[in-house]
């Protein structure tokens, strides 16, 4: 159970702290308005070929929930050229592995190969892009899959459920209010028309992003790149407009059960600005402070010293149009939740009235620069980042810049910010606790 | 004018090329890339201590490996003092204490971890002077005390507690006990007694004897310069004593002469873990290295192997079926074809596994298998360049391993080189299907049969049966019938006459008892009340805060799980009452339907298995006559739970023994609840039912 929520702070990390050293890239658009950007680094013979396509969940009616990370196991049913069912096996016989990954924002296609199959990534992405095969068979096989998926990732996982609960608390009118794997009932009542005219608005080149990074020629990947994808038909443009939240002004209580537990966990969330405010940058650095590593604040204090919880943890959950920031902990023999509470906002207190110590400053920014560091060390990885801040952010070149934007951050900063996003009236506290089975 | 014509002439070539992208046909591979296979560079200190240094600027970070390639260590009666000493390295050194030492590590962003044969570091390259410093302090000077000997022995006396239940932890054991030998360093294990022959003194000697660099690399990767890695070495590590770690030889592990099945009981196992085993002696330098590389990756590598497409994919008996081949320059190791399967299944899935092994020895493997095979590996070995710790693996392997200077510079051409015919030999040879010992560890009771019925060539595979400890015990007989003379009314009133008698039992009216549980840090308590006159009433609490609650009063009742009610059905109440007789056994005299089933094990004890009904059975101990077991089977959400209560430590309290520690199990989750009091028509009132 330790591992999993350890695997969820993972995975939420994952997208956000994402930088680069000296990334060369360079980037342009076909007349589909399909965006390309090239990362040539020809120290290993491997490539990568990724598609980051900007749907998410969000995305979604909301009577059909789930639609986006439907799409990401329909997607590999095959298509016009290829075979249901051969994906994987072209994929793995030709030295190379892939996969996909869904959340609220963005969907993102990816296959690393030795640097001799360029072409074959190309032609697997843009057919997948071109003539998908969407079918009753293809959609009813996957429907069952995402369903065990479901059981295992969140019925039958401990704390499986926590983020369902946060989200539906904190968003109201947003469609963050919902799960990305979201209602099986809204699948199993979805017609293949739907799937079909979901296809058909976002996954198509205007609403794509299509990055190589590794060992290539540019020439020639340039001209396979068009050979490939230029003759892919452009969609309808597409139009966001996503309702607003008012701010929080009162502290919300929410409780939640989980047949999986046996060690209930208080749950502390705020709501916080979407990924392009500095604002979410600093704090990530707030939860670092708090929660990274054997000396962090909280870990230091609540788990080592007074040794009331087993486990504490802080991640800030990045997203397009707002964020969250998710503070936890599991208790140790009697606690009570409300004195975990109690001392975790006895720390974030501390944040909103006195700067960190200069000692803890520094220490801060060793960890992003060591973070920074190893998060460019594979050409997926870097693939993945120049995907995400082009389309989420905007902007590609943060991939080299965001480090200085951790570095420009200050003392005062990190106190105003926690003045500004974690006072208590601001904040969702939710009671995870186990459900008993009746006994017999 | 001019530039207009060449764009025009190269636009037409563009859409020309584009039009001869024919998608229907899938694209082949490129000539394959070229392999820039770098090489550190090397130097060694007058002490021993061989460095290796790859120079890479791509970032700026550096990771420094220590690593002691010793020969294999026998611990014998200390076995445990290796993970001990690894344990106790790097808390702090003799020149900076521990939290101190931690603190400067945690502040660096760095990390900095130690085995009992090496160490590993990974810093910014900033800071790659100072991490030298802190990893040669600590493995030269370390501090070693009492206070941490006791608190990390304390540890490793848990995990082997904790172990003892966990059926892969046993299997692994037993495997290599019974393919070395328990007198060799590969067979030995660490127990609670070999811990406990450890002292601090030992920790110390095995540190002087091992820990020492003869037998060492250094191995630093990253932004760093091979000057500045020289004078680091010779700063920080020529203080390192020169020492050769002492050198024994161990009898040859050897196979056993025919095919048979190793059996270990684990009357708590749910899956039994099979492990078809023969030793192999293979070195990397051998020449048949990559073909037993592919022959083991075509039966059962990976996901898409044969053993898993059939175990799998085909029969659907387990999560996943695998095979993997060991190879040491030291010693021999094991091929091993493992699963973990359902209890049902254990028979069937040996007869599949050995089914796979013959058939892999008979005949070649196909074209198609050779082909993705390789393409799979030159993949895996090609994108692997991408990381520099493979050049430093790779140089390593050729040191150690005393391979051929171009090992890994051939490595895709001698891939390719492969022929059917060799990964057939490979095979025959790696693969031993007729002298392999097939360990099973498993619950004994439900899958020997089964197991003593395995057809193999004509003849039964002979069983032998092993403790948790890989010493050889004789067959338990888990379905011993009962005597004569014994019958279910025998069983039941020497149990009456064991716990006090007929005439106390039926004296008691009411019951109550506490009992509270630990569960990782939490306290569960357990509340009891019965009545003869179908009164119950059970509470669970979880730090004070009731979970769920049942109550029956006569012919109603109702249940409150997490604040909401629900009454019972008249089928629940039904249930219910007859969990809630005192002792029930007091009416098993009047039931039909109850019947004796023959002898089983409960742990170490013998015991007299009654089914009481479909659903319910229980155990009762020969010698003392006492209930040692019950299980339950019920239906939850359309799945079968089986949930076992083993009843221990029966004491007395006003004339009646009961049972004061009670051991619940459902799937995983084990509840040992310890009773704290238990009253006798005492402590019972009507408000208790309400």
């Amino acid at each position: 159970m330790k591992h999993k929520l350890l695997l969820v702070t993972a995975i939420l990390f994952n997208g956000l702290l994402a930088f680069a050293q000296e990334v060369n890239f360079e980037e342009y658009d076909l007349n589909n308005g399909l965006h390309v950007i090239l990362h040539q680094d020809n120290t290993a013979p491997i490539i990568s070929i990724s598609v980051l396509y900007h749907v998410g969940s969000k995305d979604e009616d909301p009577e059909r929930t789930g639609f986006a990370h439907f799409f990401e196991h329909l997607l590999f049913e095959g298509t016009e050229n290829i075979e249901k069912g051969k994906w994987d096996q072209i994929v793995s016989s030709n030295g190379g592995s892939g996969n996909a990954t869904t959340d609220e924002d963005r969907t993102y296609y990816y296959e690393v190969f030795p640097s001799n199959n360029l072409q074959l990534g190309l032609w697997l992405e843009s057919e997948r892009m071109l003539h998908p095969v969407i079918n009753q068979k293809g959609v009813d096989t996957q429907n069952e899959v995402v369903k065990e998926e479901k059981r295992l990732r969140v019925d039958n996982s401990p704390y499986g459920k926590f983020i369902e609960n946060i989200k539906k608390n904190l968003f109201k009118n947003h469609p963050y209010k919902e799960t990305v794997i979201g209602k099986m009932d809204h699948l199993d009542a979805a017609t293949l028309e739907e799937f079909i005219a979901f296809q058909k608005k976002f996954y198509v080149p205007n609403n794509a992003v299509l990055v190589i990074a590794g060992d290539f020629k540019k020439e020639n990947a340039r001209k396979l790149i068009s050979d490939y994808f230029s003759t892919i038909p452009k969609g309808q443009e597409i139009s966001r407009n996503f309702p607003k939240e008012e701010p929080i002004l009162e502290q919300i209580n929410a409780k939640t059960y989980d047949p999986n537990i046996q060690i209930p966990a208080t749950m502390i969330a705020y709501r916080t600005p979407g990924l392009k405010n500095r604002d979410s940058q600093v704090l990530d650095m707030i939860s670092t402070y708090l929660s990274d590593g054997p000396s962090s604040k909280l870990y230091k204090k609540i788990v080592d010293e007074q040794k009331q919880a087993l486990q504490v943890g802080a991640f800030p959950a990045t997203q397009e149009d707002y964020g969250m920031y998710i503070v936890f902990a599991l208790p140790v023999g009697e606690t009570s939740l409300e004195m975990l509470n109690t001392e975790m906002e006895e720390e974030i207190e501390k944040l909103r009235t006195n700067l960190i110590s200069e000692n803890d400053y520094q220490k801060l920014q060793n960890k992003f620069e060591n973070q920074f560091v190893n998060s460019n060390s594979s050409v997926e990885g870097i693939a993945n980042s120049l995907a995400e801040y082009y389309m989420l952010y905007g902007d590609t070149s943060l991939i080299n810049k965001e480090i200085e934007v951790y570095r420009s951050i200050t003392k005062e900063e990190i106190k105003e910010v926690a003045n500004k996003y974690l006072n208590p009236n601001q904040r969702l506290v939710l009671e995870y606790l186990p459900e008993q089975n009746t006994a017999n | 004018m001019k530039t207009t014509y060449i764009l025009l002439f190269t636009l037409f070539c563009f859409f020309a090329l584009q039009a001869q992208v024919d998608r229907s046909i899938m694209p082949t591979p490129g000539a394959a890339p070229e392999i820039n296979l770098g090489e550190p560079e090397t130097f060694n200190l007058n002490n021993g201590l061989k460095v290796l240094v790859v120079e890479n600027h791509k970032l700026p970070r550096v990771s420094i490996q220590l690593s002691i390639d010793n020969p294999p260590i026998l611990e014998g009666d200390k076995a445990g003092v290796a993970s001990l000493t690894g344990s106790l390295l790097g808390k702090g050194s003799k020149n900076i204490a521990k939290d101190e030492f931690n603190e400067e590590i945690d502040f660096l962003g760095a990390r900095l971890s130690y085995s009992s044969q090496g160490a590993y570091a990974q810093s910014l390259s900033k800071y790659f002077p100072r991490m030298m410093e802190l990893m040669a302090d600590a493995a030269i000077y370390p501090n070693f005390t009492q206070e941490e000997f006791d608190k990390e022995k304390d540890k490793i006396l848990a995990g082997l507690k904790a172990e003892e239940k966990v059926v892969s932890a046993i299997s692994g054991r037993v495997q290599r006990a019974l393919a070395y030998g328990k007198n060799h360093p590969y067979g030995e294990f660490a127990t609670e007694k070999t811990v406990n022959n450890v002292t601090l003194a030992d920790v110390e000697e095995f540190y002087r004897d091992y820990f020492v660099p003869s037998n060492a690399y250094l191995i630093v990767i990253g932004d760093v310069t091979l000057d500045e890695v020289k004078t680091l070495t010779d700063t920080f590590f020529t203080s390192w004593t020169k020492a050769v770690p002492p050198s024994f030889s161990y009898s040859e592990p050897k196979n056993v002469p025919n095919t048979q099945i190793n059996l270990v009981d684990m009357p708590n196992a749910v899956q039994s873990e099979i492990t078809v085993q023969n030793i192999v002696t293979l070195k990397m330098k051998d020449d048949d290295f990559i073909a037993a590389l592919l022959a083991n990756q075509i039966l059962g590598g990976g996901s898409d192997s044969r053993l898993n497409l059939n175990l799998r994919e085909d029969k659907g008996f387990t999560y996943g079926a695998y095979t993997s081949l060991g190879n040491d320059k030291y010693a021999p190791s094991r091929f091993t074809a493992s699963a973990e399967v359902r209890n049902m299944v254990t028979d069937s899935s040996i007869v599949e596994i050995l089914k796979e092994l013959e058939l892999i020895n008979a005949q070649p493997v196909t074209e198609k298998e050779l082909k993705t095979t390789k393409a799979l590996y030159a993949g895996s070995f090609i994108m692997a360049l991408e990381n520099p710790q493979t050049i430093a693996r790779y140089a390593l392997n050729v040191e150690k391993e005393d391979l051929p200077k171009d090992f890994y510079k051939s490595f895709l051409e001698k891939l390719e080189n492969v022929s059917k015919a060799d990964v057939e030999l490979a095979a025959k040879k790696y693969f031993n299907v007729n002298n392999a010992r097939v360990v099973v560890v498993g619950k004994g009771s439900e899958i020997l049969s089964s197991l003593e019925n395995i057809d193999f060539h004509g003849k039964k595979l002979p069983v032998l049966s092993y403790s948790k400890t890989a010493d050889r015990i004789e067959t338990p007989d888990y379905k011993a019938s009962a005597p004569e003379g014994i019958t279910v009314k025998t069983v039941i009133e020497k149990y009456i006459k064991s716990i006090g008698g007929k005439a106390k039992l039926e004296a008691a009216k009411s019951y109550a008892m506490t009992a509270a549980a630990e569960m990782q840090g939490m306290k569960l308590e357990l509340e009891m009340k019965k009545t003869t006159n179908n009164q119950f009433m059970q509470d669970v609490k979880m730090m004070g805060n009731s979970m769920s609650k049942q109550v029956l009063n006569g012919d109603s009742g109702y249940m409150v799980a997490q604040g909401q009610r629900k009454d019972f059905s008249e089928e629940e109440v039904m249930k219910i009452k007859e969990e809630s007789a005192l002792f029930p056994e007091l009416n098993y005299a009047t039931l039909e339907g109850i019947s004796l089933e023959g002898m089983e094990m409960v742990g170490d004890k013998n015991a007299y298995k009654l089914k009481v009904n479909d659903n319910k059975l229980a155990f009762y101990d020969i010698e003392t006559g006492l209930k040692l077991q019950e299980v339950n089977i019920t239906e939850m959400q359309g799945q079968q739970m089986t949930s076992t209560s083993n009843f221990e430590n029966y004491q007395e309290v006003d004339g009646i023994l009961f049972p004061f520690k009670l051991i619940q199990t459902v799937g995983p989750q084990n509840f040992e609840f310890i009773v704290s009091e238990i009253k006798i028509n005492d402590g019972v009132s009507a408000i208790d039912f309400e």
